[in-house]
């Protein structure tokens, strides 16, 4: 029987260890044959929703409303989490996926860990964004008691184990997530040294975790908490910043919120020449429709097989790599059979039968009825 | 029959007509959502506990009414596994939800014929060239005379013998369609990739084999031979029941039949005239539908293979309103009166033509 090679670097939960071999050998093709591991998966889930042998899933345990727009989700995950496992859990600063069915189709959206590392429970915050497909989704439909899937933590902006004396934990808007997390472990770890938070929002209504931190302040000495409330005094510019913390040079800072904070924030250090560490987390948001007329030559990268060809965008794309010498899978050429189907990584395409634009990371194209309107990543 | 004549409507009508049915699609396509990833699942769920339920008759009952029954889900499995589950999944009508249990490309049946080939023969070269002689290879499954076209040889005096052997062991017939034995005798297919498809074909008929009449059969301990025996005629009814749908959806009487030199140059609106001209359909009940896949709704399918399938009953009074409009035939009829017309075929082009000479017009 086969086994799966199990990921080196990955800790294993003990159900993990049960589950592994078992779910290898539903994969083995004459097994598979028999009885389909989505079989076996869809029995589980119908005896308890959180049964698994593949998948991280999370029961809803409480939803915190923090302010007006933003809900925080505690989450209580099946054994297959890799949660608890001291060095190998979530570190503060992660974040998680989490994967839902919204009208049919599956999404896939990251959010910050908001709890603290190697809690029993997990937590993600969420603001609503208005116009957006997950969060009102979020928002609205997910009640206590509800089971979704989620990944591993993941991300490497991150506290170090060992940590430096002078801190700074700068945030603005929704990106308190991560930085929370890492105060919240700075707290677990009792931390001796000395962190500055920084947290920059419109006014105190939309100041998420204003209770907790405030409190925090108050019973944790290693703590300066500096708040920045653009409607009162005036909009955030790195000179606030540097005035409120003039020990900036000295300090390691974590930072996290608009690209264009942390644009500012990010010129600002470049301008001053300044040493000390700075590290962000930006959530890129999916990339606005189209940013090329039909013609402008774009690169289209071949992600697996790590080659690359220029188009001029005007013909498939499964014609455009041909003639740039290369052969990928294809049958109908005409966009009914998929044999030319792959995962586009990201980009924006057209399709040539609905003349739509779609601009979704890892969405299925074909590429014989699908032109680059963007630069393009592929699973190929 | 001899080969369709160029349409009788004019460029500007066909170029309107591509329009209509363009819309069509749309119309659906931009509506897909939760009720089409439910009907679905729940297609998978009755399919699952359909084939535990017979698995279990065939097992654990005793006498030959359960044995009937047995053998009646677990045909009803295999045909829904096949039909509307297995060749609607891999059509990629289901790619849209993003689970990869209704991925086209990794999706795999309850049959002896291999997916990945499946998808070759059957989504690539089928669904491209329908009906076209000599390039869908559909057209009497290499085995079968359907039409004037085609050059008789002795070979066909066995016709009527040849099209009950492909129907009794119609999963076979497809399994095997992907080889492209005729190419490879006469060289078209080098040896070591003949061998290859071979090999995956002999793999998959193993594995049903080693599923059907080995392993479930030993499970059964003394009941083995009515085990055996039970999947033997599941697996039987399922391949009949598929031979006359898949027949009745291109044989028929009145389905066009082209030449490759015709298709030339094909705009989309002259494909969906193609794909209408050269599908049939069947009228019946809803639990008819699902069983036939809803290829009892052959004309829609070839117009729109990515739509879900259940989709196409509210299609289909659409495009026939379409053909009334252009005064196109939207050949449909019974189950009965139809395959009344694909024996009538398939015993007509048993015999020798009677004027050799006649050429397709």
């Amino acid at each position: 029987m086969m086994i799966a090679a199990s990921n080196s670097a990955a800790p294993s939960t003990w159900v993990e260890k049960l589950a592994a071999p078992l779910k290898a050998a539903l994969q083995h093709p004459w097994v598979e044959s028999i009885v389909r591991l989505s079989a076996v998966e869809d029995t589980l889930r119908s005896l308890h929703p959180m049964l698994s042998l593949t998948e991280v899933r999370a029961q809803v345990v409480r939803i915190v409303d923090e302010t007006a727009d933003t809900k925080t989700f505690v989450l209580q995950p099946n054994a297959l989490w890799h949660g608890r496992h001291g060095e190998h859990g979530p570190r503060a600063g992660q974040f998680v996926q989490l994967r839902l069915e919204i009208n049919g189709r599956r999404v896939e959206r990251i959010y910050s860990l908001s709890s603290r590392p190697g809690a029993r429970l997990l937590a993600v915050t969420v603001k609503r964004q208005a116009g957006g497909l997950v969060s009102p989704h979020l928002h609205e439909h997910l009640k206590v008691g509800d089971v979704i899937t989620i990944g591993q933590a993941d991300g490497d902006f991150t506290l170090p184990t060992l940590l430096p004396a002078k801190m700074l934990l700068l945030s603005a808007g929704s990106g308190i997530t991560p930085v929370m997390s890492m105060l919240r472990d700075l707290k677990a770890r009792n931390y001796q040294g000395d962190v500055v938070f920084m947290h920059v929002c419109r006014n105190p209504a939309e100041f998420i975790f204003a209770k907790e931190l405030l409190s925090t302040a108050n019973r944790f000495p290693a703590l300066s908490l500096l708040l920045h409330f653009d409607d009162s005094v005036g909009r955030f510019t790195p000179d606030s910043l540097q005035s409120a913390v003039p020990d900036l040079g000295e300090r390691a800072t974590w930072m996290c919120g608009p690209s264009g904070f942390m644009d500012a924030v990010e010129g600002h250090w470049a301008t001053n020449n300044l040493t000390a560490p700075l590290k962000s987390e930006r959530f890129v948001a999916i990339p606005m429709l189209p940013t090329t007329s039909p013609g402008t030559p774009v690169t289209v990268m071949l992600a697996l097989s790590g080659e690359q060809f220029v188009t001029s965008g005007n013909a498939p794309l499964l014609e455009q790599a041909e003639k740039a010498g290369l052969s990928p899978k294809h049958g109908c050429r005409i966009g009914i059979c998929r044999s030319c189907q792959c995962t586009k990584k990201s980009g924006t395409v057209e399709n040539l039968q609905t003349g739509e634009l779609s601009s979704m990371p890892n969405e299925q194209i074909r590429l014989c009825i699908s032109v680059a309107r963007t630069d393009l990543s592929l699973d190929l | 029959m001899s080969f369709a004549k160029p349409t009788h409507l004019t460029r500007q009508q066909v170029d309107d007509f591509e329009r209509e049915v363009d819309a069509i699609r749309a119309s659906v396509m931009n509506d897909l959502g939760q009720s089409d990833v439910d009907h679905i699942r729940r297609m998978i769920r009755i399919c699952r506990a359909s084939e535990v339920g017979g698995r279990a008759l065939l097992h654990f009952g005793v006498g030959p009414l359960s044995w009937v029954a047995g053998v009646l889900a677990l045909a009803n499995a295999k045909i829904l596994d096949n039909m509307e589950i297995g060749h609607n999944v891999m059509h990629g009508q289901y790619d849209w939800t993003g689970d990869p249990a209704l991925n086209s490309q990794k999706f795999e049946w309850d049959i002896a014929c291999d997916g990945e080939q499946w998808r070759h023969s059957h989504n690539v070269t089928h669904h491209t060239y329908t009906n076209i002689l000599g390039k869908d290879r559909d057209l009497g499954y290499s085995l079968l005379r359907m039409t004037d076209a085609q050059k008789w040889k002795p070979r066909h005096w066995l016709q009527p013998m040849a099209n009950l052997m492909l129907a009794a062991g119609f999963q076979y017939g497809v399994g095997s369609h992907d080889l492209e034995i005729g190419k490879y005798t006469h060289g078209a297919i080098s040896k070591p990739e003949f061998k290859a498809r071979l090999n995956r074909f002999l793999t998959k008929t193993a594995k049903q084999w080693f599923k059907d009449y080995l392993l479930f059969p030993a499970l059964a301990l003394w009941s083995a031979p009515r085990v055996l025996a039970g999947n033997f005629c599941a697996n039987l009814i399922r391949n009949l029941w598929t031979y006359v749908v898949i027949f009745c959806g291109h044989f028929t009487d009145g389905v066009a039949i082209y030449r490759e030199e015709d298709t030339r140059n094909e705009t989309r609106g002259d494909w969906y005239l193609r794909q209408l001209s050269g599908s049939s359909n069947l009228e019946g009940g809803r639990v008819f539908h699902i069983l036939t896949g809803h290829l009892s709704h052959q004309i829609e399918h070839h117009l729109f293979p990515d739509m879900p399938a259940h989709r196409y009953l509210e299609v289909a009074p659409k495009i026939r309103l379409l053909c009334v409009k252009y005064g196109l035939l939207y050949n449909t009829g019974s189950l009965y009166s139809q395959y009344k017309t694909v024996m009538k075929r398939i015993l007509t082009h048993t015999l020798p033509p009677k004027n050799a000479t006649t050429s397709p017009a």
